[in-house]
């Protein structure tokens, strides 16, 4: 709660000191509100706020952990993407306050309790994006993505607060707990389950999963590299940590209508994404449709209702993530973003070769590093009742480690004029952070 | 704890000493790992079971990271070590020796070995399996020929699809419990009903028959040993498929035990096919490098026969003749890199007279062939024996088609060093063997001879642990002491 008003007044401040249009004074003011927020996230439990509670948002261990996790990400796609930022002076604020804005929704919809603030939470969250994608007006790229972001967008919150309204004329009641016991005592109208598919259609698009995945590869082709960034990681994040909590906590009593329907999805998910992600030339599309995949992987928690394990899971996907993408916007050029560009560059920079291997590796689930504990945690929680599913995940994690690895040999051939890459210290200090965070992230599961 | 950090300490070390002293750092370093790992042993009662870690609490996801090692396990830590130093002695005198990042390499793939062989934690297990895959990689593909990414991927993505089968075996075995410790796990498995055993087998089956590799799924070995640097293929060759029939004997066989006899005609026919599929294809064959990889296959397709018929004579001799292939598998590539980097190529109809010009190469290099023929008062020719003579006791057919490997051996190596060596020589010159290329050929034949004269000191080193392991499998649940 804290951690939001501080967010939302850094944001606030920074759009007015953005008229002075010094970058740099801009970024140390969102920088310093995203660390305030981190640190009062870290210690709430050992402090007495100075407001009041508010029955809307409650928070536990676990959302502090998911909105720590939100506020550090932003905090490095805000430090890393500086060096592009600072270019467009007179926008640098609008960036800024976006993006801190956008992550004012995703806390929100992380702890939310109602179908209130999950509304608003949502619409927090996804309006300040469609503008960031657009942001680049002269790029025509950049107007497609935001447009149709826009539209399909609109249309999917359209069917969530259609399903918000069916659900609420089953029970009469926006309150969580409240639908549940409600649901518990008798068994409701159709109506209710068909709001909950509703709102189940909803949250796919969000995520950007199989089969209301296509906006994605556009859209994050379009954006910059940070706002890209922050749609795969900090969207991704909130929006499947929300998914997850509506449907253990107050859908649960009604999985064998949604339970269908995610299999589905998820085996979709799975193998589509990273079977086109094969196919890919540009580097932001790889990501993207390996994002699909991974999404899927993390679908499965809303089966098994395990918090923990997406957790770990969602460090090391976006850590990793966020790290590459710091990386591209060092070395894709201006007019192309092809993954030639990526030729040797880990052969000829040793420190961004390191960042390259760790990255991806983890991606691919290599163990010791973050992400094969993550993918680990997740399966073998639903190995008891999902088995075929756990091994369709087992193959297709095996198809995307030839994708990952596919990549690394591109990246560390030797017979190519790769060129020297110029880091600032912004950019090495966030790749530093991100590749530890993807080595070390596992360690918490020991502490 | 010293033996499993220090390679990573001495890797991380390497990266910041000056390039012209690494050549020497490497080779003190791998040295100092082997007296290390001497200095356990010297303490070490084949009787008794050594904690080298365990924490007293447990860990989410029901990790144990305990570690220690038995007679088995010691075994295969000095023959770790051992075969590191021997490989970077044999690298010495070359370019690649000079080289940071491959000497990092190296011990980090030391490291992760020693990992495997130290494990006492399924999970543990298999982090140290899936670490050594990635300086291997890196090996092949900085230091190995040009353009070999197709080869490289296709070994990287078939033994990575193997683990996820031995993931999976895990994750049912470790749900039981909760916890991934040996003896949990060995509880578990002993309660398994013997379908659902024998699906678990299959699991690690899948992961450890492609690292052997058996039969059908040995197609990622010969183009990956032979497109690799001369340290990688005998990293690979020599202790990486190790890991698998360590991991055949120790995890496989006594946590599956109820449903090993389902799948243990299955283990011994493509044993037993590889054996004679490996030795066919290495008599037709020019390149003496994938000579010796099919050569390869058909040794490891007896030994992984023999490891499935778990008796002790079969699996002391397995262990035997697990060393023996390590000797002969760095003999043998190394003497086919010393080939191909005097003459340049690698087709035996090419070279000729190499004995005439270099007569201590043709003394050693016949050596070597005549270890890996096994000849009697060597290590192989012990080894072979029994393994056979416990294929026999099976069945007369499946010992039949075993023993064709020792004819077949004599042919192939036989032919590969009467080719290359003997006749008229087709080159002018051929340079002798360096001070530090006799070294390493002398100690391989020594140990080869030693261990040929008395294999008993092995045998007695790990019969206990085999016996624990029988213990264990008949329901004594006493094993981690």
């Amino acid at each position: 709660m804290d951690a939001l008003i501080v967010i939302f007044i850094t944001g606030l401040v920074g759009l007015f000191v953005g008229m002075m249009k010094k970058p740099v004074l801009t970024l140390s003011i969102s920088a310093l509100g995203l660390v305030t927020a981190f640190i009062l996230t870290l210690f709430s439990r050992s402090y007495v706020s100075i407001f009041s509670k508010y029955n809307g948002l409650s928070t536990s261990p676990l959302t502090d952990a998911f909105s720590l996790l939100a506020i550090g990400l932003t905090l490095l796609i805000v430090l890393g993407g500086f060096s592009y930022f600072k270019k467009d002076k007179e926008h640098t604020a609008d960036y800024y306050g976006l993006m801190l804005f956008s992550l004012c929704g995703a806390l929100i919809l992380i702890s939310f309790n109602n179908f209130f603030m999950f509304f608003l939470g949502l619409e927090i969250m996804s309006i300040p994006v469609y503008v960031l994608v657009g942001i680049k007006k002269s790029n025509v790229l950049s107007s497609e993505a935001s447009i149709k972001y826009f539209f399909t967008g609109s249309f999917a919150t359209g069917i969530l607060l259609f399903g918000i309204a069916l659900i609420y004329g089953a029970t009469g009641t926006f309150d969580l707990a409240t639908i549940n016991s409600i649901r518990a005592i008798a068994e409701p109208s159709p109506m209710f389950h068909i709001g909950v598919l509703f709102m189940l259609a909803a949250f796919l698009f969000k995520v950007g999963a199989v089969p209301f995945h296509f906006w994605s590869p556009d859209v994050y082709q379009g954006s910059s590299d940070s706002v890209m960034a922050y749609m795969a990681t900090v969207v991704k994040l909130a929006a499947l940590c929300a998914f997850v909590k509506l449907f253990t906590y107050t859908f649960n009593q009604d999985e064998k209508i949604y339970t269908s329907v995610l299999l589905i999805v998820i085996v979709g998910s799975l193998f589509f994404g990273y079977l086109s992600a094969l196919k890919q030339s540009n580097f932001k599309r790889m990501l993207a449709y390996s994002g699909i995949s991974n999404t899927g992987l993390a679908m499965l928690t809303i089966l098994t209702g395990d918090f923990g394990s997406l957790w770990v899971f969602l460090i090391g996907y976006t850590a990793a993530t966020v790290t590459l993408m710091t990386l591209s916007q060092a070395i894709d050029k201006i007019d192309s973003e092809d993954i030639v560009n990526w030729k040797g560059i880990g052969y000829k920079n040793p420190f961004i070769g390191v960042v390259i291997l760790i990255s991806f590796l983890s991606l691919a689930g290599i163990p010791p590093l973050t992400g094969f504990f993550g993918k680990f945690l997740i399966l073998s929680n639903a190995y008891q009742n999902h088995l075929a599913l756990v091994i369709l995940g087992l193959i297709s994690s095996v198809i995307g480690a030839s994708l990952y690895l596919r990549f690394i040999v591109l990246a560390f051939a030797k017979d190519s004029n790769a060129e020297k890459i110029v880091l600032t210290p912004l950019q090495h200090v966030v790749l530093s952070i991100g590749t530890l965070v993807v080595i070390l992230g596992s360690s918490i599961l020991i502490f | 704890m010293t033996l499993l950090v220090l390679p990573l300490v001495l890797a991380l070390i390497s990266f910041i000493i000056p390039e012209k002293f690494v050549r020497y750092f490497g080779l003190a370093g791998a040295l100092g790992s082997l007296a290390v790992a001497l200095g356990h042993l010297s303490y070490f009662n084949p009787e008794n079971y050594v904690s080298l870690f365990a924490p007293n609490r447990d860990f989410p996801l029901g990790l144990s990271f305990k570690m220690g090692y038995d007679g088995l396990s010691l075994t295969m830590v000095l023959l770790v070590n051992a075969i590191v130093a021997i490989i970077l002695l044999a690298n010495y005198g070359k370019e690649l020796a000079q080289n940071k990042t491959f000497t990092a390499l190296v011990f980090f793939m030391q490291m992760g070995l020693l990992g495997v062989f130290l494990a006492q934690d399924g999970i543990l297990f298999y982090i140290f399996w899936e670490v050594t895959l990635i300086p291997i990689f890196l090996i092949l593909y900085w230091f190995g020929q040009q353009n070999n990414n197709p080869v490289l991927l296709k070994f990287f993505i078939y033994t990575l699809l193997g683990s996820l089968g031995m993931l999976l075996s895990f994750i049912y075995l470790g749900s039981t419990y909760q916890s991934f410790a040996y003896d949990n796990l060995a509880v578990a498995g002993s309660f398994l009903g013997a379908k659902v055993a024998c699906w678990i087998a299959c699991g690690f089956l899948l992961a450890f028959a492609i690292k052997i590799p058996l039969f059908p799924f040995h197609t990622w070995q010969p183009a990956t040993y032979t497109s690799a640097p001369m340290a990688g293929t005998m990293l690979l060759s020599a202790l990486m498929l190790k890991m698998a029939l360590y991991g055949m004997i120790k995890w496989m066989i006594p946590l599956t035990s109820s449903g090993i006899d389902e799948i243990k005609w299955i283990v011994i026919t493509l044993g037993s096919i590889g054996i004679v599929y490996g030795a066919i294809i290495a008599i037709k064959q020019k390149d003496i490098k994938t000579l010796f990889a099919y050569a390869s296959i058909s040794h490891v397709g007896l030994i992984a026969a023999g490891i499935i018929l778990f008796t002790q004579t079969s699996l002391v001799s397995a262990i035997v003749q697990i060393i023996n292939h390590s000797i002969v598998a760095v003999g043998l590539f190394f003497a086919a890199d010393i080939i191909e980097s005097r003459t340049g190529t690698r087709n035996i109809y090419e070279l000729g007279g190499i004995a005439k010009l270099a007569p201590r190469f043709g003394f050693w290099f016949a050596a070597m062939t005549f270890v890996s023929v096994s000849v009697p008062f060597t290590a192989g020719f012990i080894g072979e024996f029994l393994l056979i003579k416990e294929l026999f006791v099976a069945h007369w057919i499946t010992g039949l088609i075993a023993s064709t490997t020792l004819v077949f051996g004599a042919v192939y190596m036989l032919r590969a060093y009467q080719v290359s060596m003997f006749g008229a020589p087709k080159m002018t010159s051929f340079e002798d063997l360096k001070w530090n290329e006799i070294l390493v050929f002398a100690l391989l034949t020594v140990a080869a001879i030693l261990i040929g004269i008395s294999p008993k000191c092995i045998m007695d080193f790990v019969k206990p642990s085999f016996e624990h392991i029988n213990e264990l499998m008949v329901g004594g649940f006493n094993f981690i002491k």
